[in-house]
């Protein structure tokens, strides 16, 4: 599959081959009604492997993609203007992230007092998966 | 010692926000407190203490309340949720900006776990956290280390006995995690399912801290200096059956400490079940009503020391 060269918006590169699904579930419904392209285990002589987005006429929000780089935190975004790439993002995983995650210990303070922030510290384990631990109730959650 | 410890303005939400120096000084500040005698009634003069309760818990309230009475100050409160605005739909934050704006110090017990660091994030007042949900209830552990301050001397190749259910017994979380910090052994004794959570063996294990598992204390219990014991429930069991089998085991009475060391240390955080019998009572080893009057000491040294006024 072929992916078409964008002149404005952003390109969402070396996503672990078959998390890209998941990343689309995550955009906004201002950013479905864009034209998007989405590239499935194509061929990365870095990854192996790896799905690729493009997303035409969109800018970078910045809680979006923290909520991107808590799936897929070796990704690349390049921000397209004109044809030319003007911005190169790591979205690099913070160890503290307020206001993304929810707690899902059904006792857990932030969950009946909706107006508190989240506020998780993350970690990224061995074996890849997210080690998610709400600084509340300090309950841990693994994605 | 010219360490200066201020904790003027601090909360207290967690043990694990201290250093093992600030509650070294805690201990000492109880005893400085106690050492005061009548002087001390002057130490919170004019102060109020607000203790806000949305559920019942009659021992640590009285506990907090006797404290400050004890340094002189004034108290106001609630005690359980359905008589306080938050039964109006009142939020923790709302309540706790209001009642900081009549206190000078507030210890709170709220089911909602996190609800205290929660509500320190709303308050310019301390905030004492008395408990939230099954998640921390420092003041109970910081009471524990006094304790066994007061009644050994130091805690320094202490060999201590953990007994009971120790699966959703809190009070041993956190002391268990805070002793892991002191050159102590220590030995749990739980029946099958009731034993230690893994975080709290994982911790363990990643601290280097001396500690053993098992079912029952033969072997053991002669070696120990402390036994902590814990409430067990019915509830806790597959059965009733299993229930009526096992309890005995875990019950402390004087033939059992026959077999122990003369000065064995119990304690207990109260109240109990049927886990010790009335007949240790009498005995100079039980701790576990000096251990109440420990706790209402160290809460003295926290409203003081967070009020700034030692
Ligand atoms: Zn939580």
């Amino acid at each position: 599959m072929r992916i078409e060269r964008i002149n404005n918006g952003i390109v969402i590169d070396h996503i672990a081959a078959g998390k890209g699904i998941e990343i689309l579930k995550l955009f906004p419904t201002e950013i479905l009604r864009t034209k998007i392209d989405y590239a499935s285990y194509i061929d990365s002589p870095r990854m192996g492997m790896k799905d690729i987005i493009k997303i035409e006429n969109v800018d970078v929000n910045h809680e979006w993609l923290m909520k991107v780089a808590l799936l897929a935190p070796d990704l690349t975004i390049s921000v397209i203007r004109d044809a030319k790439v003007v911005e190169k993002i790591n979205p690099t995983l913070p160890e503290l992230i307020e206001g993304i995650i929810k707690c899902r210990n059904p006792k857990c303070v932030t969950v009946r007092e909706t107006y508190l922030p989240s506020l998780f510290r993350v970690a990224r384990m061995e074996n890849g998966k997210l080690k998610q631990q709400c600084q509340f109730c300090e309950h841990i959650f693994y994605s | 010692m010219t360490e200066s410890f201020d904790f003027k303005g601090r909360h207290i939400i967690d043990t694990e926000d201290l250093s093992t120096a600030e509650i070294l000084h805690l201990v000492k500040t109880a005893d400085d407190i106690q050492a005061m005698g009548d002087k001390a009634l002057e130490i919170a003069k004019g102060k109020i203490l607000a203790t806000l309760f949305w559920e019942p818990s009659t021992r640590t309230r009285l506990s907090f309340e006797a404290a400050m009475f004890k340094l002189g100050g004034n108290v106001l409160g609630f005690s359980e949720a359905s008589t306080t605005s938050s039964a109006k739909g009142e939020t923790l934050a709302d309540t706790i900006k209001t009642v900081a704006l009549y206190a000078d110090i507030i210890a709170m017990r709220n089911p909602l776990e996190g609800s205290a660091m929660a509500a320190a994030r709303y308050s310019d007042r301390p905030i004492i956290n008395g408990g939230d949900g099954a998640h921390l209830h420092p003041t109970q552990t910081l009471g524990d280390i006094y304790t066994l301050y007061k009644e050994r001397g130091t805690l320094d190749g202490l060999k201590i006995g953990f007994l009971g259910d120790l699966l959703f017994g809190r009070t041993i979380h956190t002391l268990v995690r805070l002793l892991s910090r002191f050159d102590v052994e220590m030995h749990f004794f739980s029946p099958e399912g009731l034993n230690i959570p893994e975080y709290v063996r994982s911790s363990l294990q990643a601290k280097g801290a001396v500690f053993s598992e098992s079912e029952d204390m033969n072997g053991q219990l002669a070696e120990l200096d402390v036994l902590y014991v814990t409430r067990i429930q019915k509830e806790r069991f597959f059965s009733e059956e299993e229930y009526l089998r096992k309890k005995n085991s875990y019950r402390v009475d004087r033939e059992l400490l026959e077999k122990a060391k003369s000065d064995i240390l119990i304690l207990h955080p109260l109240p109990r079940n049927e886990e010790i019998s009335q007949d240790v009572d009498d005995l100079p080893n039980a701790g576990y009503f000096r251990q109440a009057a420990y706790g209402m000491e160290m809460r003295m040294a926290l409203i003081s020391k967070c009020l700034g006024l030692m």
